[in-house]
């Protein structure tokens, strides 16, 4: 009994004594950490998938209190995610421009003409990869939806060839733009206009109008008509200076393929 | 002061924890890619190595044998070890925060280094003094520290060699591991039994 005894005691006092100098320690190098970094972490979800291009949710949390990171960084968590960081840090969510997927290519599967029969591996990498399969187009999209697969969020829709992009659900993770051999998806903020150029086509104008009807043909009409100079014809494709734009919506009205489409 | 010596080289060389024991070998193998972290590891486990003898020695004559409780040696050796490490893990945050991150969870994983466990038992075991049992942890301590800074430096070397492709990686790390212990060998019997 008396050795339980003088056991219990003498453990209990190392232990105590050690606890004690924790304790001290403790106090003497705390570490200053910004206590919005615990909170941050306590709203992510702690999964560490890494698809904010952190190697962790706490080095994302580090790197939104130093303002290196966005507030809508974490992809996994979403809207609601974000508006609870962006309380912690005072930002006001709505002042965060969220960015969405926006695919640079409008022909649908009867306005893009076909070149072969394909009947390989129904993914876009594999058609790519043969030249692009069945499609004339060296440019657009394939439509055999691997963005749609790629998706988690349930943004994407293949209709009639073409993705489709649930503005709502689109978190802007970018999965869908690395996963398009092709890279016609391009993350955007549609910050100041939200007229854009639906192709990615590069063929002179003849070419470009052979393989598809919706196609940019670069025929500069844009660029004339444009009042704010913001629209240019670059590499036989237009562009839009989201910075010059004014909404007036000429482009879109005079170009003859309507390869300038306002989205909503 | 002859005896001190003794100890201290035969802890650094003859005997060395991981070459000749082959104690602590996850670090050995897995901080050994940078020689800056390696050099910062083995600092560490000298520290708390140095401080373990310290601490242990007291506890073990006063209280383990003094009160005769030796089935409580593990128990109380861990106790030591565990604080130790923790209180080094603050220290090594305070000040280096780069440190800490490059040390990762090598750090508290010193609690487990089965070198320091071993360092804490064999001291009783060889009737130290105290000073000769902090002598000897701050051997141990430099020992592993001088076989990370050797291993470490080969390693870094090795990213530039050309190795043969089925040996790279892992293979050829655990070979050149085998090839020092065998040069470590060399030093048997050089200082007697210390």
């Amino acid at each position: 009994m008396s050795s339980i005894l003088i056991a219990t005691i003498s453990m209990g006092g190392l232990a105590a004594f050690f606890a004690v100098m924790l304790s001290i320690v403790h106090e003497r190098f705390k570490v200053e950490e910004d206590p919005r970094v615990e909170e941050i972490l306590s709203c992510l979800p702690g999964v560490n998938c890494g698809a904010c291009g952190f190697a962790s949710c706490r080095s994302l949390a580090e790197a939104i209190v130093k303002g290196e990171a966005a507030v809508n960084s974490c992809v996994a968590g979403g809207g609601s995610v974000a508006e609870k960081i962006s309380r912690i840090m005072g930002v006001e969510s709505g002042s965060v421009k969220k960015k969405v997927a926006f695919v640079r290519c409008g022909a649908t599967l009867s306005e893009r003409s076909k070149k072969a029969t394909y009947q390989g591996v129904n993914t876009c990498r594999a058609a790519n990869i043969l030249m692009g399969a069945d499609t004339a187009c060296l440019y657009g999209c394939l439509g055999f939806g691997d963005c749609e697969e790629a998706c988690l969020f349930d943004a994407i829709k293949m209709v009639d060839g073409l993705p489709r992009i649930d503005l709502s659900k689109c978190t802007g993770c970018g999965r869908c733009v690395e996963v398009c051999p092709r890279g016609i998806i391009v993350l955007d903020s549609f910050e100041n206009t939200n007229y854009r150029v639906k192709c990615s086509s590069l063929d002179r104008g003849k070419k470009a109008r052979q393989v598809c009807t919706k196609s940019c043909i670069a025929c500069r009409r844009c660029e004339k008509s444009c009042p704010y100079e913001a629209c240019w014809v670059e590499d036989n494709l237009a562009h839009i200076d989201p910075r010059n734009c004014q909404l007036c919506g000429i482009c879109s009205m005079v170009c003859p393929t309507g390869a300038i489409v306002k989205v909503e | 002061m002859a005896r001190i010596i003794l100890i201290l080289l035969g802890a650094v060389l003859v005997n060395n924890f991981v070459l000749r024991y082959f104690l602590g070998i996850c670090p050995f193998l897995g901080v050994t890619g940078r020689v800056s972290s390696a050099i910062a590891m083995g600092f560490s486990v000298t520290f708390v190595m140095t401080l373990t003898a310290a601490i242990v020695w007291p506890i073990n004559h006063f209280i383990i044998q003094g009160l005769h409780l030796p089935f409580l040696e593990y128990v109380s050796d861990i106790l030591v070890i565990a604080s130790l490490v923790q209180i080094i893990e603050m220290f090594v945050r305070k000040t280096s925060p780069a440190l800490y991150r490059a040390l990762g969870i090598y750090l508290p994983l010193i609690t487990t280094n089965c070198s320091i466990l071993f360092l804490a038992l064999f001291i009783p075991l060889r009737k130290y003094s105290f000073l000769d049992s902090i002598v000897f942890g701050f051997g141990a301590g430099i020992g592993f520290t001088f076989v990370m800074l050797m291993m470490s430096a080969i390693r870094e070397e090795l990213d530039f060699a050309e190795v043969p492709k089925s040996l790279r990686g892992a293979p050829i790390t655990l070979i050149t591991a085998g090839l020092l212990a065998l040069v470590f060998m060399g030093f048997t019997g050089l200082l007697g039994s210390a």
